[in-house]
């Protein structure tokens, strides 16, 4: 059964893997915690099961497609796992703490380009983790799909919605428009039709034993990650004529793009946005290279003064060490940051911008 | 090196750009040679420089933004903290006070900050500075605003 649809799910995968090298692989990473939440609904499904199951052909080509997702996940997890995280340790702490705005964004945006469907963005957070998923790894089955799911899919997002009034009060607002509103979400509903092959019955069983291992897979890889996220209502993606949607949001592919739509965010006044108060500029002020990454998490100063590494280590080592933004010697500053750690607002920020400056030391000395 | 390059020439797309945001300050690029900059700067009003448009020449090393811009005047000005014939300014942002934060702008817009506000303890020009450091602010305006129509104002008829 697994082998199956892996089998179904590898063609997919790499081939948007070639295609767009640029669909970053921080959108899989967010397809990730997505999904995980999904799981997570499914299961609440499935222990209401036997109210969810009359609408029966209705419920399990959705479920289908939440297994294949949920498989896409692991033999990509199995595949690429290891060495992304590996190689973008820092990228994937940094959407640990960032991706609840990222997410919604990366998963219209993403839509948007690949599959060419007007797609325009999901207004509640359960619509918008499942344009995750098909913008993920799906577009080729989305192009050959039907229609035909819509009502499967208002099925599904009564059910989940059911679920949320129990669980979450504060999403309630937001599940309601999903099936008003749900022709706008037909390139989330087409995936449903990927696995035709798959026999009902079977699929009863295996889901159940799939689900559970997998889940649990899933949240030891991904502790406590989703659901915290999700409780703000603010989690919707952006329509493509939307007044507020930042303008960066094309480049997404560049990681320099995300404090945008972060601080937009922040605007709606969720207070853990606006605890990074510093804006991280696009290219390094001193040689205007572009930051990466890993320049925009480093954080060398207390004045907030942003550089490159390579700016930094220069300045460090052939200059006087001394910070551009404030003038203060940057040995200084690594120790104040050190001990602000303990007691600022700043800590999550600080304490990383720490440990990269000992990480520079490494790189550079 | 690569990187001032491309920092001046980042430089020269903002000074493109915000022409209009400083219309005191003209920031122009040598024509075939980017580390070579002459601007233009108005005196400030309630100085004696006020009505003067005085020409700076810059000169940008390789390591720049590391390295500070050597800037000096071009036209003639009375001022204790500029040398009367060479131009040169004496300027703490300019060197052991600089950061690469900087820019030729920012120099330029220090560089009007330090005609309203003469430093006469550290003079270049001891006359003006002697001047300013007996009190005698009167003489002091009387030669500034003297050499300022002299050199820097725009000749007329």
């Amino acid at each position: 059964m697994v082998s199956d649809s892996i089998k179904v799910s590898i063609p997919s995968a790499p081939k948007d893997f070639g295609k767009k090298k640029r669909a970053n692989r921080s959108a899989k990473l967010k397809q990730c915690k997505l999904d995980v939440r999904r799981e997570q609904w499914l299961s609440q499904v499935k222990n209401k099961g036997s109210k969810e199951k009359p609408n029966g052909l209705g419920v399990s080509p959705c479920e289908n497609e939440r297994k294949n997702d949920m498989e896409n996940l692991e033999t990509r997890r199995i595949g690429r796992g290891n060495e992304e995280e590996k190689e973008n340790g820092s990228i994937y702490h940094e959407f640990d703490s960032d991706s609840p705005s990222h997410s919604p964004t990366g998963s219209s945006v993403l839509s948007c380009t690949d599959v060419g469907t007007n797609f325009t963005g999901s207004s509640s957070s359960s619509s918008s983790s499942s344009g995750g998923c098909c913008s993920g790894s799906i577009t080729e089955e989305e192009e050959e799909a039907d229609d035909d799911c819509l009502d499967d899919w208002e099925a599904i997002a009564d059910a989940l919605a059911a679920n949320d009034d129990s669980k979450e009060g504060s999403q309630n607002n937001n599940s309601c428009p999903v099936s008003e509103s749900s022709p706008k979400f037909e390139p989330s509903v087409r995936s449903d039709s990927i696995s035709p092959e798959l026999e009902p019955s079977v699929r009863s069983d295996s889901i159940s034993n799939n689900l559970d291992s997998s889940l649990e897979d899933l949240k030891q890889e991904c502790p406590k990650t989703a659901p915290p996220r999700v409780a703000h209502g603010n989690s919707r993606a952006w329509r493509p004529d939307d007044a507020f949607r930042p303008q960066s949001l094309p480049n997404l592919s560049k990681q320099r793009s995300f404090p945008n739509t972060q601080r937009h965010y922040g605007q709606g006044g969720l207070p853990w946005h606006c605890s990074n108060p510093v804006n991280v500029p696009s290219c390094c002020p001193i040689c205007c290279e572009e930051l990466d990454v890993t320049d925009s998490s480093f954080l060398p100063c207390t004045c907030g003064f942003r550089l490159c590494l390579f700016c930094y280590n220069r300045i460090l080592h052939v200059e006087d060490g001394r910070c551009p933004g404030c003038r203060k010697n940057y040995e200084g500053n690594a120790e104040e940051a050190e001990l602000s750690v303990s007691g600022g607002s700043l800590t999550f920020r600080l304490s990383r911008s720490y440990s990269m400056i000992a990480r520079g030391y490494d790189f550079y000395g | 090196m690569q990187a001032s390059r491309a920092r001046l020439f980042k430089e020269y797309k903002e000074v493109q750009r915000e022409k209009a945001v400083d219309p005191d300050i003209q920031l122009v690029c040598d024509d075939s040679n980017i580390f070579k900059w002459t601007a233009l700067i108005k005196g400030p009003t309630e100085t004696p420089y006020e009505g003067g448009v005085f020409q700076l020449a810059f000169s940008v090393p390789e390591q720049y933004p590391l390295q500070p811009p050597q800037v000096r005047f071009l036209t003639k000005i009375f001022h204790p903290n500029v040398h009367f014939k060479t131009g040169e300014i004496c300027l703490d942002i300019l060197k052991n006070a600089w950061s690469p934060a900087w820019t030729l702008q920012s120099v330029c817009r220090a560089i009007i900050a330090l005609m309203a506000h003469p430093e006469p303890d550290s003079p270049l020009n001891c006359d003006s500075g002697n001047l300013l450091r007996s009190g005698d602010i009167r003489g002091f305006q009387s030669m500034a605003r003297m050499y300022t129509r002299l050199a820097a104002s725009p000749k007329k008829g």
